[in-house]
Formats: structure tokens, sequence, C-alpha cells
């Protein structure tokens, strides 16, 4: 699903932000990304994302090695992954609704056909009476769910996830961990960025971890 | 949920904040080049105008000698004038403009009191020319001389060149004023624009990174910006259409609005010239949208 190969990367002529990442996430596989703030954690998830090209190594996504494949196929590529982002990159203008839908109308799909998924989807992490309420009337948590529900709504093959509990309380955070789980019983690839050790402890998946931009892998999947 | 509870599809651009000066400006430039289209109309539509009312005619003037013939002999070096005209090739008639009518011409500048009456002034004929026949106007000099030394032929010659030179001047006047207005509308259709992308740059980074293709960004943002480009200036040239219509109404009612100058209303037809206008500055905002926000993705990875 995702290798990376002696994967480097730099901003300009800074230092290196990342030194020799090699993984391999399987398809359906569960995985927590840990390490320090700085360590790199948003910058591998951003070579993941395909938004930004790395410094140097290989990096092949769903079968396709990058640096072979054409820039006009990126955006099917990136449309098969739900992002997470740490701070949401929601459409201020846009409802709670219609912003979840995004990733649908971007594949092409009609209202009608979608309208239902949302609202259930909505309902389903406890939005379902703020459906018309735009971002910024909602709290933290509520913009962070609805983000989640934008990045799991269209089903992704691979789900990336930066700190997606750190704005919700205990409860909400546990439902959120069943919805991931669910995506991820039903085949999609997940990789969650977090600071969460409860959350790690709780699901006992592989755990990576990033030390001076270094990738350590701590544990493998319990079986 | 019901149907009618759901909620409504959003555009994926938000309307403009702030952005009412710059349609304000869109507006009032459209207004100008819509001006400017209707003037170079006039100039054009007068300059023809002119010409065609000189060309394709002739004056013969008859001076009267210093001492002062009797009138019988000025009138009969009039006639002998009319008919050596009518009998020339290429000249359809020839009138004798009256005493009463020599006099009408000059009263704008003599008056009309008992004085001007005495005062010797020439004999005038005036000829036609059959439209597209060509006349040899030295021989018939040379014949008007021999049959009467004291007459001038005058071709409006003079006065046509000079004429089509002050008609050619306010034509390329009203094209210059015209391109200047469409180059400065065109700019700031284009820098509102720009400001307006750099403004939703996020969104542009966000849909890319969902793995929207260019063609769906660049669609969302060239419907944005023609439209809102289109109805401004479409309320500017729609305001200069009103200027045109009101100046015909008032030529309707013979009320010159500008002395001097050719009538301003347009034709039914040429009005429709100011549609081009909006359709132009909305063109222009779509292909400024569209290469901007295309240009900005080829930037980003």
């Amino acid at each position: 699903m995702v290798r990376f190969e002696n994967v480097g990367m730099r901003y300009g002529p800074g230092p290196e932000v990342l030194r020799d990442v090699t993984f391999q996430l399987e398809a359906g596989s569960f995985t927590f990304l840990t390490g320090p703030s700085g360590a790199g954690k948003t910058t591998l998830l951003k070579l993941m994302l395909l938004a930004e090209p790395p410094s140097r190594g290989l990096i092949s996504l769903f079968g396709h090695d990058l640096a072979v494949t054409k820039r006009s196929e990126f955006p099917a590529l990136r449309r098969r992954a739900g992002v997470v982002f740490q701070d949401f990159r929601l459409l201020d203008h846009l409802s709670a609704f219609d912003n979840v839908a995004l990733p649908l109308r971007l594949s092409g799909k009609h209202e009608a056909d979608y309208a239902s998924d949302v609202e259930e989807l909505l309902s389903w992490v406890g939005l379902g009476d703020r459906m018309r309420a735009r971002p910024p009337t909602l709290s933290g948590g509520e913009q962070q769910r609805v983000a989640i529900a934008r990045a799991v709504v269209a089903q992704p093959d691979l789900l990336l996830a930066d700190e997606p509990t750190g704005n919700v309380d205990p409860d909400i955070g546990q439902r959120l961990l069943r919805l991931f789980a669910e995506l991820n019983r039903v085949g999609t690839t997940v990789l969650i960025a977090t600071h969460d050790r409860a959350l790690i402890e709780r699901t006992g998946a592989r755990e990576m971890r990033l030390v001076d931009g270094r990738l350590v892998e701590l544990r493998t999947q319990r079986t | 949920m019901s149907q009618t509870n759901r909620p409504s599809r959003g555009r994926i651009l938000p309307r403009e904040q702030g952005a009412a000066p710059l349609d304000v400006v869109i507006a009032v430039m459209a207004f100008l080049a819509a001006l400017a289209i209707g003037a170079s109309l006039v100039a054009h539509r007068a300059a023809q105008g002119w010409q065609e009312g000189l060309s394709g005619s002739l004056t013969v003037q008859i001076l009267p000698p210093e001492k002062g013939p009797p009138q019988p002999a000025l009138d009969n070096q009039t006639n002998l004038v009319v008919q050596i005209l009518r009998n020339t090739q290429g000249i359809a008639s020839a009138t004798p403009v009256s005493k009463e009518d020599a006099m009408k011409l000059v009263k704008p500048w003599l008056g009309s009191d008992a004085l001007v009456a005495d005062l010797p002034l020439p004999r005038l004929v005036d000829a036609q020319i059959i439209p597209g026949a060509r006349v040899d106007l030295p021989a018939l000099t040379a014949q008007l001389k021999k049959a009467v030394p004291d007459s001038i032929l005058d071709d409006h010659s003079h006065w046509l060149s000079r004429l089509k030179l002050l008609a050619d001047t306010v034509m390329w006047a009203s094209y210059i004023i015209l391109a200047l207005i469409a180059i400065a509308t065109a700019s700031i259709v284009a820098f509102a624009t720009r400001a307006g992308l750099q403004a939703h740059h996020n969104i542009v980074a966000l849909l890319h990174q969902m793995g929207a293709h260019s063609s769906f960004i660049a669609r969302a943002f060239e419907r944005h910006y023609f439209v809102s480009t289109l109805a401004a200036s479409a309320i500017g040239a729609a305001l200069a259409g009103m200027v045109f219509l009101l100046a015909s109404w008032l030529e309707f009612a013979g009320i010159e609005p500008v002395p001097f100058l050719p009538p301003l209303a347009l034709h039914l037809v040429e009005l429709v010239w100011l549609v081009a206008v909006p359709l132009g500055a909305g063109l222009i905002a779509w292909a400024t949208a569209r290469l901007s926000v295309l240009a900005a993705l080829r930037k980003i990875y």
C-alpha cells in the first residue's frame, strides 16, 4: 500500500527533517506514528499525501512509484487517501454537511446519491443536529469531528490522521477510534500520528516512532 | 432528515468579502468603455455624413465686377454658367442660388439690414454630380473662364480634405481613448481576479490536496469571476446605454444636448455594440482566473 525506501526530506537549503526513512504499510494495516514535536511526523504525512516531493529516496503509493508516475495521475491517487489535518482545514463558508460531502463532490457524485450517507456519518460522530452549522460556529472538538467525517466519508483505501483525538473528550475519542477501527476492518489502511499513549495502548496496534527525523519501529501489530 | 431540511449544496468559493468597491470600479470602467464605444460610433457616423454632404457637389461663384455691372448682365452670366454646367458630362443638375438664399447664407455673419442688401454679393450656382460619375474639372474650369471670366469653380476639395482630416482625428482620438479605457478595464479586472485568487489560496491548496483535478478548481474560479465581472460591467454598460437613449429622446424632442456636436443618439443596431463591454470584461476575468489558477496549481507539487 505504502512503501518508503531511504527517503530523505529537507526544506530548501535547511537540514534534513527526515533521514533514511524506510518502512512499509501493508494493505489493511493499522499503525500509529509517534514522536516528539518537531520530529518530522507532519512532514512524513505530507510525503504520503503527495503534498511535497521527497529530497531523495523512493516512495511507492498504491503500487505507483512516485518518481515515474505522471503528475496527471496524482489527483486520482490523492482521492484514494482520506486525511485529517491537524488544523482541520475546513472551508468556513460551507456547512458541516457540505464540508463532509466535499470528497464525494470531487469524485463527481451527485448529492442525491450521497446525502443520506453524509447525514448518517455526521450523526455517527455526534453532529446530527449541527449539519447546517458552519465551522466558525462549531467548537474545536466539533470541527475535528467534521474533519474526520470528511476524511472517511469516501471510504478511502488509506486514512492518514494527524492528532485526530487532540481536541475531543475521552468518550468522543473512544467513538472516533471505533470509527477508525471499523474502517480498518473493512479494508482501509490507517496511519494515525498521535501523542495519545492511552489511545495506542488501547488498540495494541503497530507503532512507528520518529526521533530526530529517523524512524524507529517500536512494536509490531498484536495478532 | 427530510429532503426539505437537507442543507443546500454550497458553492466551492465563498462570496467575496469587501469586493463591492472593486465591483464599483469595474462598473465605472465599463461605463466609460461603453461611452467611448458610443462616441467612436457617433464620430464615425458624423464623419461619413460630413463627407457625403459635401462630396458629389460643385459650386460656381460669379463675382460682380468692382464697378458693378448692370443686374441683367450678371443674370445673363449666371444663366450661361447654368447652361454650361447642364451640358457637362457627369453633372446631374445645376441650380442658381436665389438672392434670398444667398442673403440667408451671409445673414449669420453680416445680418440682414438694408445695407447688406446693397452689397455686391457673388452669384452662386449649385451643381450635383451623378453618383459615381467623373467630371473633367480642368476642362470645365477652362470652359467657364472662357465664357464668364469672373467665374470661380469650387469642387470643395479644400474643405473636404480638411473635414476628412478633422473627422479622422476625431475618430482616431475616440479609438485611442477606447483602447486606453479597454486596457485599464482589462488590467483592473485581471487585478481583481488575481487578488481574489490570492485570498482563496487556501481553498485552492485544500481542493488540490483532496484530489480535485486542476480543471475542476479552475472551473470554480472561472465561473465565479466571470459571473461577478459580467454583472458589474453589465450595470456600467447599461448606464452608458441609458445616456445614449436619453440623448436620443432629447433629439426626438428637438432639444440639442450639446451645441455644434453631431447628434449623440445611437441607432438601435449601434446600441448592441455596448453589449460587447460586459462580454469582453467577463471574458478577460474568465481567462485571467483560468490562467492564474492553472499557474498557481503548477507551482504546487
